[in-house]
């Protein structure tokens, strides 16, 4: 290569430089001069992690109050309700002597649930037979369900143990063989990774994941709506006529929105996990790396979107309910197995799923890169699949621009 | 109004949209077969005929064999396995000596919901096995048959589900989340189509087309809408209680009036976000984010009483909140109409609102000095 060569092909550099950082320096200006936009890049991520964090902060249900009916008045009933009782999650609030008049508290929301123990509870423990208690549970959120009969199932559990043994001592089993015939085969169930069973801990890792995912989204949309509502797409190509121009404004753009959402990933991801008490047991290095692809097929991902929103606000009104969607599909409440074939592809498609997926399993879980080998890789995939639609998006949209303005020279000439 | 697609897209498309999604995505009911793992460290006839037990059971299903502790609790962290049950060497003959060989299952409750249904089926499973061999042990013994079943389980519970007796999934959540999806498009195709005359200076021929009524203009803009979303609203209504044969335990017409005060109420509010700042894009922001923050604030995914002090108040603000209120009190439980007579009385109260921004309204629609973006 002689000297010449050498010289045009760093100039060229140079320019190619030059380029990206000029698109990269108008973008953050434009960004910052828009107040919508601002609230999209920038208030939302940063306010809303916390916003859905306090809402959520009680990882569990305190003192549901229920209702008895003890129909029995023994003293083993009243023990029986005395155990519900002290259980941390559910209250006695009330007696009754009939379940009609316990539904009327339930129908008037002063319980959410009924204990019943029926009149010959007392005679049928002392004759040896089987009896049954009973509860009625609101199920109007899954949450009291669960925490009332986990409650109420432990309670009569641990009585029923005990008069268990009672009664095999009075067949003469007694002692250590009694424990033995009770219970031969104990089991234990360990919870892992969410050992109290927490909402705040399951849900908001997928959340915050989706904040990202939807801002940065919301934003870019904003911000190219409102270029090509103002038909200033051409304007953006410094120098519109030469080769690859399109390819310097997609990296200046998305190098500026990344630097932003590197940022935000980091507070989003790692330190409001450790304000809010959530689960972080990952290591923050292999977070970081999952978020290179998962915010570069993000911000690819949206940039190829957005160039087909025809002003600054469809893009809110036409994806704001995704959101919701999203959450479903990101397999973490209704579990990724049984999702059906077609959904669980057309979730593939956008990198939360694979984002909310990778995150829980390193920081929740505890896993590390390697393990979410498949989130990894689709991200990288995504990125590179979403950066060539973005390529030809842009490059027909800055065509059109071009031929319009060239037209409307036509036309004054 | 049919101008432009965004008009069709957001009325319609995104509601069918939901519709199919949710209901083609709930429809097993409750997640059933989910995958567990195995780690039978003994591999005696008793581990596989428990191993077999749990095959049997409605929520798991076994999709591996795994060799250590270690490797299950790796295939747990890759997400494959939601939990695995662990058998140690010499489980049958301690069974049989009467060591009380214990079987361990480990639970990820990272995913709560499939984490808690799985426990639910092993949990089951494993106490069965431990009941049968006390049976048999009792048997053995010689002790009279009739006085087993009240050694062995001497307090039955019995549990009942008020108004959703097979815990259906589906039930739960998509009486909540589609109106509030509906919640959150009302909401933005109110402030939307408002919002464009004032960015598009369209405003003064708007006001004056309507005799120069504020009142006569946002209800002629407002009909056609309040029309389109309670038809998508009710439509929703028979796909769940007559198509999906969710619970319903009373008339599904007052379901089709909470959905038309759903309307008409998210509707206000909309025109409260737009008379606020008769800006179109921070009125639609605005709805965007009160509408998605409605879903929380319903009340079923965590009730509402639970969360922070202040927060009760604030969930009062959303008509998706008091929607959800006469679901549980008429779908659910079906109880008299008058329990919810305050929920639809509150609902039409949201209609006092966009009369306090009338004149803030009309002078920005004559003046014209809103910034346009």
């Amino acid at each position: 290569m002689t000297a010449s060569h050498k010289k045009s092909f760093h100039k060229k550099i140079i320019s190619i430089l030059k380029d990206i950082l000029n698109v990269l320096k108008i973008e953050f200006q434009t960004m910052f001069k828009d107040r919508g936009v601002v609230i999209m890049l920038v208030l939302a991520p940063l306010a809303y992690p916390i916003l859905y964090c306090s809402l959520y902060k009680n990882e569990t249900l305190i003192d549901v109050p229920l209702a008895a009916v003890d129909c029995s008045q023994s003293p083993q009933s009243r023990e029986l309700l005395r155990h519900i009782d002290a259980n941390q999650n559910v209250a006695i609030v009330s007696k009754y002597s009939t379940l009609a008049e316990a539904k009327q508290a339930y129908n008037e929301k002063r319980v959410h649930g009924v204990v019943y123990i029926p009149a010959d509870f007392n005679k049928k423990l002392n004759t040896g037979d089987q009896t049954t208690v009973s509860i009625y549970c609101d199920i109007s959120s899954f949450m009291y369900y669960r925490i009332i009969n986990q409650a109420c199932s432990n309670c009569v559990l641990a009585m029923s143990n005990q008069i268990q043994i009672n009664r095999l001592n009075a067949t003469g089993i007694t002692g250590e063989s009694a424990k033995i015939v009770a219970n031969p085969i104990p089991y234990n169930g360990v919870v892992l990774y969410n050992e109290s069973a927490g909402f705040a801990s399951f849900l908001m890792p997928a959340i915050l994941i989706l904040i990202i995912q939807q801002t940065l989204f919301l934003g870019i949309g904003m911000i190219t709506g409102t270029s090509r509502e103002e038909n200033r797409f051409h304007v953006l190509v410094s120098s519109s006529v030469h080769r690859g121009g399109t390819v310097r404004v997609i990296i200046g753009k998305s190098i500026c929105y990344f630097i932003m959402f590197a940022a935000w990933s980091f507070y989003i991801l790692e330190l409001v996990p450790r304000i809010f008490n959530l689960p972080h047991i990952g290591i923050p290095f292999d977070v970081m790396m999952l978020m290179v692809p998962f915010l570069l097929a993000t911000v690819f991902f949206s940039m190829s979107v957005s160039v087909f929103l025809p002003n600054r606000e469809t893009g809110l009104v036409i994806f704001m309910f995704m959101s919701l969607i999203l959450l479903f599909l990101s397999g973490v409440s209704w579990p990724q197995s049984n999702i059906n074939g077609f959904w669980r592809a057309f979730a593939w498609m956008f990198p939360a799923t694979c984002g909310v997926q990778g995150y829980i399993k390193i920081n929740t879980l505890g896993a590390d890169l390697r393990h979410v080998s498949f989130e990894y890789v689709s991200l990288w995939l995504q990125s590179i699949v979403y950066f060539a639609t973005t390529c030809w998006a842009y490059y027909w949209q800055i065509k059109k621009s071009a031929n319009r303005v060239r037209s409307v020279k036509d036309k004054v000439i | 109004m049919a101008s432009r697609p965004i008009y069709f897209i957001s009325t319609v498309l995104i509601m069918a949209f939901c519709y199919v999604f949710f209901l083609t995505f709930f429809n097993e009911g409750q997640p059933n077969k989910m995958p567990i793992g195995v780690v039978d460290l003994d591999n005696s006839s008793l581990s596989r005929q428990f191993t077999r037990n749990l095959e049997a059971t409605q929520q798991a299903e076994i999709v591996m064999r795994l060799n250590s502790h270690k490797e299950a609790r790796e295939e747990m962290q890759r997400g494959n396995i939601y939990a695995f049950v662990e058998i140690k060497r010499h489980f049958a003959t301690d069974a049989i000596t009467n060591r009380r060989p214990a079987i361990t299952f480990y639970i990820n409750d990272g995913y709560l919901i499939a984490g808690s249904l799985v426990s639910k089926g092993i949990t089951y499973m494993s106490a069965a096995t431990s009941i049968g061999m006390e049976r048999k042990i009792l048997r053995a013994k010689g002790i009279d048959e009739s006085r087993i079943k009240g050694i062995i389980q001497p307090i039955v519970l019995d549990t009942h589900l008020i108004g959703n007796p097979w815990a259906n999934y589906g039930t739960y959540l998509l009486n909540v989340i589609l109106p509030g999806i509906l919640q959150l498009m009302v909401l933005m195709m109110t402030a939307f189509p408002i919002g464009v005359e004032y960015k598009e200076r369209t405003s003064r021929e708007w006001l004056e087309n309507s005799g120069n009524s504020m009142f006569a203009a946002l209800t002629g803009k407002l009909l056609p809408y309040t029309f389109i979303f309670t038809i998508i609203g009710v439509i929703g209504n028979v796909l769940l209680y007559k198509y999906m044969h969710y619970p319903l335990n009373s008339s599904i017409g007052w379901m089709f009036l909470a959905t038309f005060f759903l309307v008409i109420a998210s509707q206000a509010i909309g025109v409260l976000f737009i008379g606020i700042t008769p800006v179109l894009r921070d009125g639609v922001t605005f709805a965007g984010l009160f509408g998605t923050l409605g879903v929380t604030f319903a009340g079923s995914t965590f009730p509402v009483e639970q969360m922070p002090t202040g927060t009760r108040i604030l969930s009062d603000l959303f008509p998706i909140h008091h929607y959800f209120n006469i679901y549980v009190d008429q779908a659910l439980n079906g109880i008299e109409i008058h329990y919810s007579f305050i929920s639809y009385m509150i609902m039409l109260s949201f209609l006092i609102l966009p009369f306090f921004v009338f004149n803030r309204l009309k002078n920005a629609a004559i003046s014209q000095n809103y910034p346009i973006k």
